[in-house]
């Protein structure tokens, strides 16, 4: 790195400091708002958003001082880690794109460069920005490496296939069978841990640093930690009221899926979770009069969380935990830092994404049992076919056999092109008179 | 010019029946059929079908899932596949994942539901694992069939197996000196979808030999040619497909394997597909290969014919059509449903490339 970059990235690091500090002045100052149905957000967020724009910031004069990886979202980066690699997930960024309304702009570059409109709304807007270069994150550094791991769908080798060809950089595919059955069989175990092995060499020499094991089991350790906090964090939404509501959970994602492994994780997590301690000691619930406790299915609608939050807890409804943000907790008790290639392999074939149909619902029944919770929101998402093929046949098992409204909502989790305000509105008002 | 009688596919059934052997209803694309021969399963493939309304499917697969997975799905929930003892749906894509798995967990049809995982690469471990996989799936067939195989029993599989492959392989080789449009010659080709290993190579055999029809040559690249009348479209157009890069074509051409253990040979020849979306081929390679082959059989332009909403296919037309491009051959891409034949907007963009390349 250049004295000139250091500098920036001092400064600019300052700033957000800045920044944080006067948004949790104003924070602690503001006047509570009777008219809002909902509490105050998390303070912690606001930590959150400075830890994911430095990182965002780092990633601008990283190159060149360190190694590069463009990676999935539920790719097995300890190893990367491990190597000092600078991690950049483009599902994050496409899904910041999609909070900050600027996912069909992009998606509408990438589609006049012929992708279809009918491939994921991630990868669009991806490709969008990267054909326009266009990002509110003001650059993202072009990669040494790129990490593909298919245990979330098969889109991401599609996709990354087109980065590989874009950015002419090794791509390293971790394959994970879909796991039909209840667990993963001897011979997919073998196949990710061998995988995981074979991967350290192609790291290293993109790296052009040596790998150490040692590192890797520290990376592991600090992984499994903040994960295990993030499970507790979730849980905690079994509370009447819940400190939280997963639009909450969906909002600080960001740090367990892009910044796990660090320390400073494992630190926000403590300190978010601390929060919502104190929250429920002082019975303080998210939503101020939660009366419907709802279970949200798949990707959130990232370009409509705010008002879909507050439209709920106007009626009363908390969306109190989600199968999509368990995802990056549930496996924590699989990570052994003592045996760290083989426990990854099995951490990283278990993903929900990668299991069954019948898993999911079996997930999603236990859910309904252990949050309290009075129906179930299964949003139908245009482009993420692996998460919502099936839940037409799990709605109609969790109202027959488990008795809970369920509505499948249409939508897309970055595209608002596919989502109609107006019917989504009527579904989800005859969904809430259901549950009343 | 026609090619003389093939048993049809309920009469390539009722033969594999009165032989003896149980049918397998087999999803796209990759799978090894010696493998179920010789565990005494005959396998007919499942594209669709085409004419099957989307109507039982739709009640449990979203408007946004390919024809093949809707459509197969309502074919299996109208009884269309009871004849059928297994139904194995290898995981080719996200949507057939999803259909496997409703099935097994939801349908759950009077057939055993079996599952393969292919791996996206080909590296050794891939190898390991593709052995590892299908000896999986053996058992479970041994299971269903009350026995392994003799050696007698995967001599056999595999020595009529192999023979069709290669015969389907000298079609394609041969393709310039057989008499018949391309309807006709991919009718043939299909036909391998269901006929036993021994009447296809009897199909192929009564292929006429002579000059193929003359046409501006095209590759055809996509998943499966219909409607078939797709072909009457090209012809009348002026275009003939001199090479594909097919699901239900060029992509299932296994090469030889000389492994002496036959789930290792099965492997092998599965590993050696040729270039394929699916198989996690490096696009850049992909339209090497494409190109190589078109150059080879004097194709002046490639159309890819994509069934809607199928993602593997959709995310390379892009880069296809920059390295194609690149490489001198105009690429067209069209979208289509599987029901009711082609319609005005995709047969008059069909004709305007073809006019293009003229
Ligand atoms: S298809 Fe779904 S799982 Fe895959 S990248 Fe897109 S949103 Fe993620
Ligand atoms: S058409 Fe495409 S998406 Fe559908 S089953 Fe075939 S490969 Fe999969």
């Amino acid at each position: 790195m250049t004295m000139g970059h250091r500098l920036r990235l001092g400064a600019g690091s300052a700033a957000l400091r800045v920044q944080r500090w006067r948004a949790e002045r104003r924070y602690d100052r503001r006047a509570p708002d009777p008219g809002s149905p909902l509490n105050p957000p998390l303070r912690s967020t606001i930590r959150m958003r400075e830890m994911m724009s430095r990182h965002y910031l780092a990633g601008r004069s990283v190159s060149g001082s360190r190694p590069v990886a463009w990676v999935t979202s539920g790719a097995p980066t300890e190893i990367l880690k491990a190597l000092g690699y600078h991690l950049v997930y483009p599902e994050n960024h496409a899904a910041l794109c999609g909070a900050r309304r600027r996912a069909e702009a992009l998606s509408s570059a990438a589609e006049d460069a012929g992708y279809s409109r009918d491939l994921c709304s991630y990868a669009r807007t991806d490709l969008g920005s990267l054909l326009s270069g266009d990002t509110p994150v003001g650059s993202l550094p072009p990669p040494d490496l790129l990490l593909c791991c298919t245990n979330i769908c098969q889109t991401v080798l599609y996709w990354y296939r087109v980065l590989a060809d874009h950015f002419g950089c090794p791509l390293v595919l971790v394959d994970t069978p879909f796991l039909y059955g209840d667990a993963a069989e001897p011979h997919q175990v073998d196949f990710v841990r061998r995988q995981l092995e074979d991967m350290v060499p192609a790291a290293e020499a993109a790296a052009g640093r040596e790998f150490s094991l040692d590192g890797f089991t520290a990376v592991v350790a600090r992984a499994k930690q903040a994960s295990d906090l993030w499970l507790e964090i979730l849980e905690r939404a079994r509370h009447r009221p819940s400190p939280l509501t997963a639009f909450d959970s969906f909002v600080n994602l960001g740090p367990i899926v892009d910044l796990r492994g660090d320390q400073a994780t494992v630190a926000f997590y403590e300190s978010l979770l601390a929060e919502l301690d104190e929250r429920i000691a002082r019975g303080v619930g998210a939503v101020k009069d939660e009366r419907l406790r709802v279970l949200w299915d798949n990707l959130p609608i990232w370009y409509r969380i705010g008002p879909l939050s507050r439209w709920l807890a106007e009626r009363g409804v908390n969306v109190v935990a989600s199968t999509y943000t368990h995802a990056w907790g549930e496996l924590a008790e699989m990570m052994d830092p003592a045996e760290p290639f083989e426990a990854m392999a099995r951490v990283y074939l278990h993903p929900i994404l990668n299991r069954s149909t019948g898993h999911k619902l079996a997930a999603m029944r236990r859910m309904v049992e252990e949050f309290s919770i009075d129906g179930v929101i299964l949003h139908s998402d245009r482009s993420c076919k692996p998460y919502s093929l099936g839940q037409i046949d799990q709605r109609d098992r969790l109202v027959a056999d488990v008795g809970v409204p369920a509505l499948l909502l249409e939508a897309d989790h970055n595209d608002p092109r596919s989502y109609a305000e107006e019917q989504a509105t009527t579904r989800l008002e005859a969904f809430v008179e259901m549950m009343s | 010019m026609t090619v003389t009688h093939r048993p049809s596919r309920s009469e390539a059934i009722a033969r594999a029946e009165a032989r003896g052997q149980r049918i397998a209803a087999v999803l796209p694309y990759h799978y090894p059929r010696a493998l179920l021969r010789a565990h005494g399963f005959h396998p007919v493939e499942v594209w669709g079908p085409p004419g099957v309304p989307r109507d039982e499917g739709g009640r449990h697969f979203q408007a946004y899932t390919c024809d093949i997975v809707v459509r197969a799905t309502s074919f299996l929930l109208r009884g269309g596949l009871e004849r059928a003892g297994v139904l194995l749906v290898p995981h080719t894509c996200d949507a057939l994942q999803g259909m496997g798995s409703v099935a097994g967990d939801f349908l759950q049809p009077s057939q055993h539901v079996l599952t393969l995982y292919l791996p996206r690469a080909g590296r050794p471990t891939d190898r390991e694992y593709l052995v590892a996989e299908l000896r999986r799936l053996s058992d479970r067939l041994a299971g269903i069939a009350g026995g392994r195989p003799t050696d007698a029993g995967w001599a056999d599989a595999l020595a009529a197996e192999e023979a069709a492959d290669e015969t389907l392989a000298a079609l394609y080789r041969d393709r310039e000196a057989l008499a018949v449009g391309d309807r006709e010659f991919y009718e043939v080709v299909r036909s391998r979808e269901y006929l036993a290993a021994e009447e296809f190579v009897e199909a192929a055999a009564a292929v006429p030999r002579g000059t193929a029809p003359s046409g501006i040559g095209l590759l055809l690249s996509g998943i499966v040619p219909e409607p078939m009348s797709l072909f009457d479209h090209l012809a009348e157009a002026g275009a003939r497909v001199v090479a594909d890069d097919l699901a239900a074509g060029a992509r299932r051409l296994y090469p030889p394997s000389d492994a002496a253990d036959p789930i290792e040979r099965l492997a092998d020849r599965l590993l050696g597909s040729p270039p394929d979306p699916t198989r996690g081929t490096p696009i850049a390679a992909r339209a090497a290969a494409l190109a190589g082959r078109m150059a080879a059989a004097g194709a002046k332009g490639m159309l890819i014919y994509d069934v809607a909403f199928c993602e593997p296919e959709l995310f390379d037309v892009p880069l296809l059509r920059r390295h194609l491009g690149d490489a001198g051959y105009p690429v067209a891409h069209v979208e289509v449903e599987l029901g009711g034949e082609l319609g005005h907007r995709v047969i008059t963009r069909i004709e305007a490339f073809v006019e293009t390349l003229a």
